[in-house]
């Protein structure tokens, strides 16, 4: 959990494969990188089983461009498409079981905070709409009621992807797919809703067809989980096996999408907003000078 | 065979919106280099393929023909490269990186 783990063992960096080299010499540690940068220094991430086209991979590279500090950061996952890609990244990757990435969370960033103290070290955990929904409902609501300070990320694909196209707690009420033939009954879950009930100190929506945007939520959302609290990013992901969208036409159906009903929307608490201006400099959040709340 | 993207350099190097790098859900796929248009007389870099990467999704064709509106991106059948970026022959530099282009067909 430092600098000292991505570089190499002595004698060794002339027997280490092209990409480790490429990682550990051009790689995003210990540099601050950003969406803008992307193409021209060696990512986080490397190859993954995921289909072409995916929405949730482009979502998950944005994101791991994203985190604050790459080398202080692990992930916690559980079953579904995400792992797939989310596991093939060069920072620690913790699998849950099925349902319990927030509960592992927990322990993790408690243990976390006891080893190293005061020196920042994220846990984000990311994990599909039924992952963090439908199986792992109870230990994710729990978490944040619990004010356990990590980072919960929704890949919300609004299906089960991995298993042939069931319809999770997530899926839009009437969506017909492989495995519920006769639409979707009832509504979409409310997360964001519940995420701020049980006191989620930021929550965001948001569609990955503006980089620049989701680099800045993931930002937000990591660097307030450091001490405030828990904080909650759900993100469309469509699958376009399970909902046939052609590859080239994902981007389209984000954009369709965020129109219709996934609108990008983030709340942040007083407390949150202070310490982001306070902590890291946030400009926009930096109490108004008297002149201008005169003014207004 | 199969269908792998391929930039047009003449005209990603007259606007460098760097969109395709930015949506290609692949990562080190879609690659820059800042010196490619310079060479040619334009004022930016340009981006480039690493086809050994690429799935064939076709997202940045449709990012560059609709968002950027620049029309540089084509799919191209991979036999029919005669040379191209493999991510072996990809150096990082400082911001940029540069590409040996190799056949793609072989090894």
């Amino acid at each position: 959990m430092s600098l000292d783990y991505v570089k190499f063992a002595p004698g060794f960096e002339k027997f280490m494969p092209k990409e480790y080299r490429d990682m550990v010499e051009h790689g995003p540690f210990g540099k601050k990188t950003t969406v803008s940068q992307m193409g021209s220094f060696k990512e986080i991430l490397e190859e993954h089983p995921m289909c072409a086209g995916c929405a949730m991979t482009l979502f998950i590279r944005l994101a791991m461009i994203s985190f604050p500090n790459p080398e202080d950061t692990i992930t916690v996952g559980t079953a579904g498409c995400g792992r797939l890609a989310i596991s093939q990244a060069a920072i620690p990757f913790v699998y849950g079981n099925y349902g319990d990435q927030n509960g592992v969370a927990s322990g993790l960033s408690r243990g976390l905070r006891l080893r190293f103290g005061d020196k920042p070290k994220d846990v984000v955990v990311m994990a599909g709409d039924g992952g963090t929904a439908d199986i792992g409902f109870a230990q994710t609501l729990h978490s944040w009621i619990r004010k356990e300070k990590f980072t919960t990320i929704m890949l919300d694909n609004e299906v089960y992807g991995n298993t042939g196209g069931q319809e999770s707690g997530m899926t839009s009420q009437g969506a017909v797919l492989k495995m519920a033939p006769l639409g979707k009954k009832f509504e979409k879950m409310d997360m964001v809703g519940m995420a701020k009930v049980a006191g989620c100190v930021y929550v965001a929506t948001v569609v990955p067809n503006n980089p620049r945007r989701v680099e800045a939520v993931i930002k937000k959302a990591v660097l307030i989980a450091r001490e405030v609290g828990p904080t909650y990013i759900q993100a469309y992901t469509s699958c376009n096996i399970e909902y046939a969208i052609p590859t080239d036409k994902v981007m389209e159906d984000a954009k369709n999408v965020e129109d219709n009903r996934y609108k990008f929307s983030e709340y942040i608490s007083e407390e949150a907003k202070q310490y982001l201006a306070e902590r890291y400099g946030y400009k926009e959040f930096l109490p108004k000078p008297a002149a201008a709340v005169t003014q207004a | 065979m199969y269908l792998v993207a391929d930039i047009d350099v003449d005209i990603c190097a007259q606007t460098s919106c760097k969109l395709c790098t930015q949506f290609c859900p692949e990562a080190n796929t879609i690659l820059y280099n800042n010196e490619i248009g310079k060479d040619k007389g334009y004022k930016y870099g340009a981006a480039y393929v690493a086809v050994d990467r690429c799935k064939g999704c076709a997202q940045c064709v449709w990012v560059c023909d609709n968002m950027a509106k620049h029309h540089a991106i084509k799919m191209i059948m991979i036999d029919q490269l005669p040379k191209a970026a493999i991510t072996d022959n990809v150096t990082y530099g400082e911001k940029t990186t540069t590409a040996v282009l190799a056949s793609p067909m072989v090894g």
